[in-house]
């Protein structure tokens, strides 16, 4: 589905990304681990267009990905929930899921998937006229993953949803995520928590300093020494 | 040392090489109106001049200089036509009436950020511009005195002017030259860059800023008073318009803005540019001069955004990736003491003994029933706690807690509403960031705030001058700082926007350390850190703890925290709701209950264990 | 008692006028606040876009007689309506070549030094404008006269100027219609999105380079309509501008920067306080007047300026 072949980013000069190459399966949950800096944000940044690669592929159901511009990947069925979460802090909760919808995907699916996404994050339907900056930090993160969910992507990229949460929270958007990925969805997820992202996903990555240092499905990953030695502190 | 005065030589050299060439020039010119233009070129020098004294080095951007520009001239005028008071006399006295405006000017604007401030100082002159018409001042002529002129500043030569124009410019000039080169101009970039790191790190921004508007008040005053005698005619429009603001602002920022140099550049090209056409086309094309300013102003912002100085620098090639960077920054002059001698300095340097880390002092910071709220939210509800001297005292707590407001109070970022907030045995609620600061309490911030286009070690200087006397001795206890994290090698040449997370949190902690501060707030100093550069960090901390900082940790990483400190505090809706060991703490119900997770205790066995 | 009377009617007067021009000023500040609102740009040339506005107005109804046919009643009414579109391609040709150059996706993270760009692009583009406009335009004061401007209902004892009576309801249309259109339609819910978070707004699909050229050319159309009603009870020339930046940014500050109700009736009051500043002081104070509310206004309640009530993580 997303298939991304010796890509480099370079911001002036410094290699963010150096022959970076990594496959998505539909309805896989692919995980990037790795620590602060590694490049996993800019790698999602490359695949939304708001970055530009000096070298490699993209190409997305066969599609030739860096030929489209950034606004109309969206389209694409992409979803990118950015790190931060950054939700539309001056809009209400209702509004940012509807920007969500804004792709044409979205604008046709809105009947189907606004219930499910009030069912997966039940608070969002409570706080559905509440201004989105006034929530919490995990309120804000299940609007930013309601919001990618509203455009009924094929593809869901997370960027870090544990940042800044405390670990009770993160828990609970973990199980979902989970959730939402066993209803068929599939995910693409970048995240420093190595131990939660490596026990949900199907095949994990390790990003360091822009090189993918290791590959592997979740079971090679989460018995490897160096990983459990570097990352989980066993 | 040495090194610095050669720079501050060689500007000297430079200027006096630039006054001697400008006069040569003038006095060869025999058409007076080129002459005239010379002149103008001068005052608009000066002009720019005052403009980037406040807003090139301190980044508060004025639209509204023609205040004191206009005060400046006005008053000139006045003296004369009502008191018969010699521009010799009119002029000092028209700086001083600028500085005072600077001054009244300054105490309430500064309260201002941003677009805000730039608005505000928009509407001074305009307000002026009206309130001078209705005095019936629409236009006031300086009269001719034909006994004794000289004694009135009036000659028929208009290179007489031209000397004194002069003059005037080079004070001018080398009063920015000292500021550029001193702790003010050093302080007045970290202003610019980023106002609450530079406060937390003991600079009094008001005053700086507060001297940094009189000298450019003054400057521009002093223009405005010698525009009133060339021109020996002054109008409301003509001194106290938008023009006149956005003028000073285009020939600094035309020039290059931030740096001494600019201004004179920028007059130089513009203004015999829009004088001679105004004078050949001005008949048929009216507003000739302003659209030459405006089409100046939109190239540069396009083409070279920091002035064509910097541009013609970067071009060739003289700015040195390690100096100041791309965009309008002075450069200071290279630091003398060699880092290599740095190491030993911090075993001369220590002045406080090591503290066994098992047995913990006097209590070194008390909070007692302190409270803060927003609108309705309690932050901080009624919380107490007692640090003593010589621990690493985790602060703990789910997102939204109340953490960070609790160090903004401590430092004085915010006030507190209620509580006492007591400090190595004195009160220091109430007390601004920077003097907090000076009281040996620094602090770190969540996100990291640096400065990044100075250097590593210029940032660290900043963060030393509260604990120093002199510039010099700043830079020792920048570089011994540097040292005590680490990075007292090539790294401390490198410019703070090009680090990685982990360089910039340890240049956060040196910038902290260099004033010795006794104590140290770290917000979250350990976030997005990854495992490795974790075991880089954690030790660190724990030296500088050894070496006798208590030091007071938010955190959100568990793990870390439960290897680092001696003692948590837990936070839950701005609430203490525990307090102890940690091995106690994460055992606690509630403390699981409200942040932990219950995952957390199956993961953390073989991690605690 | 008699005096007490006259005084109630100056009073009344003073109000009644300072409401007709306070409803068109509140237009005005309605184009200057959503330009700040979406793109975060303190656009100084505003005043200069309404000084074309102005202008286009006075061609099509008196210097090339375009819209003669409409009569003298509904001509001036319409060229204030035509001038809107005029100038929103202006402004939008300005953003493409010039301003999206400084603001956009592009200079987001660029920070305050980015802001500063913008702000002084601005400057540029408004000393270009006035003074390109002193050339082209000439320096002579003019008004598009119409038999409105010189007639007025009355109310009781309070005269009403038809001509800003008409200016004042259709600014209020103007003002609802682009109220609606930002909160009702899905391009005007994606202006506020843009506004909001440029970056998450790219992520779901919104083209915010395209976003900011809307909201750019809508604001100086809607300043421009504005300028096109007040053109018919005031004379003007190329300068006007200026007069009016402060008025605009008073009202926009007022009501609290980036909130559109709030502009409108931030510059309802400024147009308030300009009238009825004329009861206690003399006529050429009156823009001081403006000017001391206006830093009053920034002094107490800065936080307005962006109407912002929380604070970003």
């Amino acid at each position: 589905m997303l298939k991304i072949r010796s890509l480099d980013v370079a911001y002036g000069g410094l290699h963010a990304l150096s022959g970076v190459s990594l496959d998505v399966e539909r309805g896989q949950f692919v995980a990037v681990v790795g620590p602060n800096g590694a490049g996993k944000t800019t790698l999602f940044k490359t695949i939304s267009g708001v970055v530009t690669p000096s070298a490699g592929e993209i190409s997305y159901n066969g599609q030739n990905l860096l030929a489209v511009p950034p606004a109309e990947r969206a389209q694409l069925g992409i979803a990118h929930v950015p790190e931060g979460r950054q939700v539309f802090a001056s809009m209400t909760v209702m509004e940012n899921l509807e920007m969500g919808a804004y792709t044409r995907n979205g604008q046709v699916r809105w009947k189907d998937t606004l219930p499910m996404i009030l069912q997966l994050f039940p608070v969002l339907a409570e706080r559905r006229d509440q201004l989105a900056g006034t929530l919490s930090g995990g309120e804000q993160q299940m609007v930013a993953i309601g919001r990618g969910l509203a455009s009924a992507p094929e593809l869901l990229m997370l960027d870090e949803p544990s940042m800044g949460l405390a670990p009770s929270i993160v828990d609970a958007i973990f199980e979902r995520i989970q959730l939402v990925h066993k209803n068929g969805m599939t995910i693409l997820l970048v995240e420093q928590r190595v131990a939660e992202a490596l026990e949900t996903c199907d095949h994990g990555y390790v990003l360091e300093t822009g090189r993918v240092s290791m590959e592997g499905t979740h079971k090679t990953l989460m018995s490897d020494e160096r990983v459990r030695k570097a990352y989980l502190g066993m | 040392m040495t090194a610095k005065r050669r720079g501050l030589l060689r500007q000297y050299a430079a200027i006096a090489i630039f006054a001697a060439v400008f006069l040569a020039v003038g006095f060869l010119v025999r058409n007076s109106y080129y002459q005239l233009i010379m002149v103008l070129v001068l005052i608009w020098a000066t002009m720019g001049l005052g403009w980037n004294m406040l807003s090139g080095y301190s980044g508060m951007i004025s639209f509204g200089h023609a205040a004191f520009f206009g005060l400046g001239a006005y008053t000139v005028t006045l003296a004369f036509v009502k008191f018969g008071i010699t521009p010799w006399f009119g002029i000092p006295l028209g700086v001083v009436v600028g500085v005072m405006a600077g001054v009244l000017i300054g105490i309430p604007t500064f309260r201002l950020r941003g677009h805000y401030f730039a608005l505000a100082m928009l509407a001074y002159p305009l307000a002026m511009l009206y309130v001078f018409e209705w005095l019936g001042y629409q236009e006031v002529s300086l009269p001719m005195m034909r006994e004794n002129p000289a004694a009135y500043m009036q000659f028929t030569d208009q290179r007489v002017y031209m000397a004194l124009a002069l003059a005037l410019m080079v004070v001018c000039m080398v009063i920015s030259l000292h500021v550029e080169r001193s702790r003010f101009g050093r302080s007045l970039l970290a202003i610019k860059q980023n106002l609450p790191a530079a406060e937390a790190a003991g600079i009094n921004a008001a005053r700086w800023r507060m001297y940094a508007m009189m000298l450019s008040a003054g400057m521009a005053a002093a223009a405005g008073d010698f525009y009133a005698v060339i021109l020996l005619v002054v109008t409301p429009l003509t001194v106290f318009g938008a023009l006149t603001s956005a003028q000073a602002l285009i020939v600094a920022l035309f020039g290059g803005v931030g740096v001494l140099w600019g201004p004179i550049i920028g007059a130089a090209i513009l203004i015999p540019l829009a004088e001679t056409l105004h004078a050949e086309l001005g008949h048929i094309l009216p507003g000739i001069q302003g659209v030459v300013y405006g089409l100046a102003i939109i190239l540069i912002i396009l083409v070279a955004p920091d002035g064509i100085y910097w541009k013609v620098r970067d071009k060739l090639g003289e700015r040195r990736k390690t100096s100041a960077a791309s965009t309008g920054v002075a450069s200071f002059t290279p630091v003398t003491t060699t880092l290599a001698e740095a190491p030993s300095m911090v075993s001369c340097g220590r002045d406080s003994s090591p503290v066994s880390r098992a047995a913990f002092g006097a209590p070194l910071l008390e909070l007692e029933n302190v409270s803060r709220s927003f609108g309705g939210l309690k932050a901080v509800d009624d919380v107490t706690l007692s640090i003593p001297e010589g621990t690493i005292y985790g602060v703990i707590g789910p997102n939204g807690a109340g953490k960070t407001t609790l160090f903004n109070v401590v430092n004085g970022f915010l006030a507190a509403n209620r509580g006492s907030i007591r400090f190595a045995g004195a009160e220091i609620g109430g007390l601004k960031p920077h003097q907090v600061c000076a009281r040996g309490l620094g602090r770190t911030f969540q996100v990291v705030r640096s400065f990044p286009r100075m250097t590593v070690l210029e940032n660290v200087v900043v963060g030393a001058f509260v604990g120093a006397r002199t510039d010099d001795q700043a830079e020792r206890l920048a570089i011994e700082a540097l040292a005590r994290v680490g990075m007292a090698d090539a790294q401390a040449r490198m410019l703070a926007g090009g680090l990685t997370t982990k360089q910039l949190r340890l240049m956060e902690l040196a910038r902290a350390l260099a004033p010795r501060p006794k104590m140290l707030l770290l917000d979250e100093t350990l976030a997005g850190l990854g495992q490795r550069e974790l075991e880089d960090i954690l030790p660190i901390i724990r030296q500088v703890n050894r070496e006798g900082v208590t030091i007071v940790i938010i955190e959100h990483t568990m793990h870390a925290m439960v290897k680092l400190a001696d003692h948590f505090s837990v936070l839950d809706h701005g609430r203490l709701i525990a307090s102890g060991p940690p091995g106690e703490v994460v055992k606690n119900p509630a403390v699981i209950e409200a942040y932990l997770g219950k995952k957390w205790m199956s993961r953390a066995q073989n991690q605690v264990a | 008692m008699d005096a007490l009377y006259w005084h109630l009617v100056d009073f009344l007067q003073a109000m009644a006028a300072g409401l007709l021009v306070g409803g068109i000023y509140g237009l005005m500040c309605v184009g200057l606040g959503i330009i700040f609102g979406v793109m975060r740009v303190v656009n100084f040339a505003h005043g200069d876009f309404m000084m074309l506005g102005m202008y286009a107005a006075f061609y099509l109804v008196t210097g090339f007689g375009t819209l003669a046919f409409l009569g003298p009643y509904a001509g001036p009414i319409v060229g204030a309506l035509l001038a809107g579109p005029i100038v929103f391609v202006i402004g939008w040709l300005l953003h493409k070549f010039l301003i999206a150059r400084v603001t956009g996706a592009r200079v987001v993270s660029a920070e305050a030094e980015g802001h500063y760009a913008q702000i002084i692009l601005t400057l540029g583009i408004a000393l270009v404008l006035a003074n390109g406009g002193l050339i082209l335009f000439g320096s002579t004061p003019v008004s598009v006269q119409t038999p409105l401007s010189r007639e007025s209902w009355e109310i009781g004892p309070v005269f009403l100027n038809q001509a800003r009576a008409i200016g004042f309801v259709i600014a209020i249309v103007c003002a609802i219609g682009l109220y609606l259109f930002l909160t009702r339609t899905n391009l005007g819910k994606a202006l506020r999105a843009a506004a909001d978070n440029p970056i998450a707004a790219a992520y779901v699909g919104i083209d915010v380079d395209r976003a900011h050229r809307i909201a750019f050319g809508l604001g100086v159309g809607i300043t421009a309509i504005a300028g096109g009603l007040i053109a018919s009870s005031q004379s003007f020339q190329p300068y006007v501008g200026f007069d009016f930046v402060i008025v605009m940014y008073a009202g926009v500050v007022l009501g609290g920067m980036g909130s559109i109700l709030g502009a409108f009736w931030g510059g309802l009051t400024i147009g308030l306080v300009q009238q009825m500043s004329t009861l206690i002081l003399p006529y050429q104070l009156q823009n001081t007047a403006i000017f001391v509310v206006f830093l009053v206004i920034i002094f107490f309640r800065p936080q307005g300026m962006f109407g912002r009530v929380w604070e970003r993580t």
